[in-house]
């Protein structure tokens, strides 16, 4: 474990807090702390589908709760790092950053986010290296066996 | 205005004292390699967010912690009353031989105390914590505060009270390169009082 976003939430810790959110969904009213608690299980889920499901019940406190603005930002930049959905992650860091510019916790994350799309794109670079290379071979082989038969 | 527990551990980590430290998210993650009885280890912190709605979901992080550090404002003594609460929290949620730290931060504000040492020390010696007052933004005691945390993880370990095979222990042994061992990693987490 290197940072926050390899971090995996225990199975009976979602089951534990899907409940209490399902319990008051069943019961008409949800509040803004189940909604959270649950959704900041589900974007430290391993199965993608959780996450998403994390990113839309923040998105909703988002527009629904704006005293609670700078940890839905947060998890949503978690969440959509976590599904290498990069560039959307970037843009709630620097939603973040417009209102509290130094916050280390953050400056942080966007660090990581940034390692990890570096590391992601070399390594799609590199296979696009070794692709080139095959083609390169089969090219060469082909053209040489031309050459023979020329001769 | 916190207690200053994500101050003491970016004290500690990196040294460096964060002047305006604004209410943590969730939780933050620091790791330091340090060296105990000629052992290196590496030692991962959990820093769990203070305010009360992030606390249902940060007490599964007390779990499988070798140490605990629980932290209150010398300056403040509201901070300093809500000490039971987290104790009881820490010792329902962690192992018997969790070592529990407390810290009495901003020590560097001595003309506005409000809890005194010996008022704490007494409440420490009475549930059997390690107790020192620190700065982090001086420096003063973090180092000791931390390291004595590992010490004593260390000495369980070595007393036979802590198991390493445990699932729980909160401490890896990993042996690296022949004559060069490696135990890793003791677990604190940096808990709070605010």
């Amino acid at each position: 474990m290197e940072d926050v976003l390899d971090e995996i939430v225990s199975s009976e810790d979602l089951q534990k807090f899907e409940k209490v959110f399902h319990e008051q969904l069943h019961r008409g009213t949800v509040t803004h702390k189940a909604q959270f608690e649950y959704a900041w299980c589900l974007v430290r889920s391993k199965y993608p589908t959780d996450i998403r499901k994390g990113i839309l019940l923040l998105k909703e406190l988002f527009n629904s709760h704006p005293e609670g603005k700078r940890d839905y930002l947060f998890y949503l930049a978690i969440g959509n790092a976590r599904i290498k959905e990069y560039n959307k992650a970037l843009h709630y860091v620097k939603s973040f950053l417009e209102i509290e510019p130094a916050n280390q916790q953050v400056l942080t994350l966007e660090r990581q986010i940034t390692k990890r799309m570096e590391k992601e794109g070399l390594i799609g670079i590199a296979h696009w290296a070794l692709l080139m290379n095959a083609l390169l071979g089969v090219h060469y082989l082909f053209a040489k066996k031309k050459q023979i038969k020329e001769d | 205005m916190g207690v200053g527990k994500s101050c003491l551990l970016h004290q500690f980590t990196d040294k460096k004292f964060m002047a305006d430290c604004p209410h943590t998210i969730g939780v933050e993650f620091g790791t330091r390699i340090i060296e105990v009885a000629g052992q290196k280890i590496k030692l991962q912190i959990w820093d769990t967010a203070g305010q009360e709605r992030f606390r249902a979901v940060t007490r599964s992080y007390y779990r499988g912690a070798a140490g605990a550090l629980m932290v209150y404002d010398i300056t403040r003594r509201s901070t300093y009353n809500h000490l039971s609460s987290w104790l009881t929290d820490t010792r329902n949620l962690t192992n018997p031989s969790t070592v529990i730290f407390l810290i009495g931060n901003k020590s560097d504000l001595d003309a506005q105390r409000d809890v005194t040492y010996e008022e704490a020390k007494q409440f420490a010696d009475e549930n059997g914590l390690m107790f020192v007052e620190a700065s982090a933004k001086t420096g003063q005691n973090v180092e000791e505060a931390f390291l004595e945390t590992a010490k004593k993880i260390y000495q369980s370990i070595q007393d036979g009270r802590l198991d390493l095979n445990a699932a729980e222990s909160g401490v890896q042994h990993k042996p690296a390169s022949p004559g060069r061992p490696l135990a890793a990693p003791p677990a604190a987490r940096d808990n709070c009082a605010c």
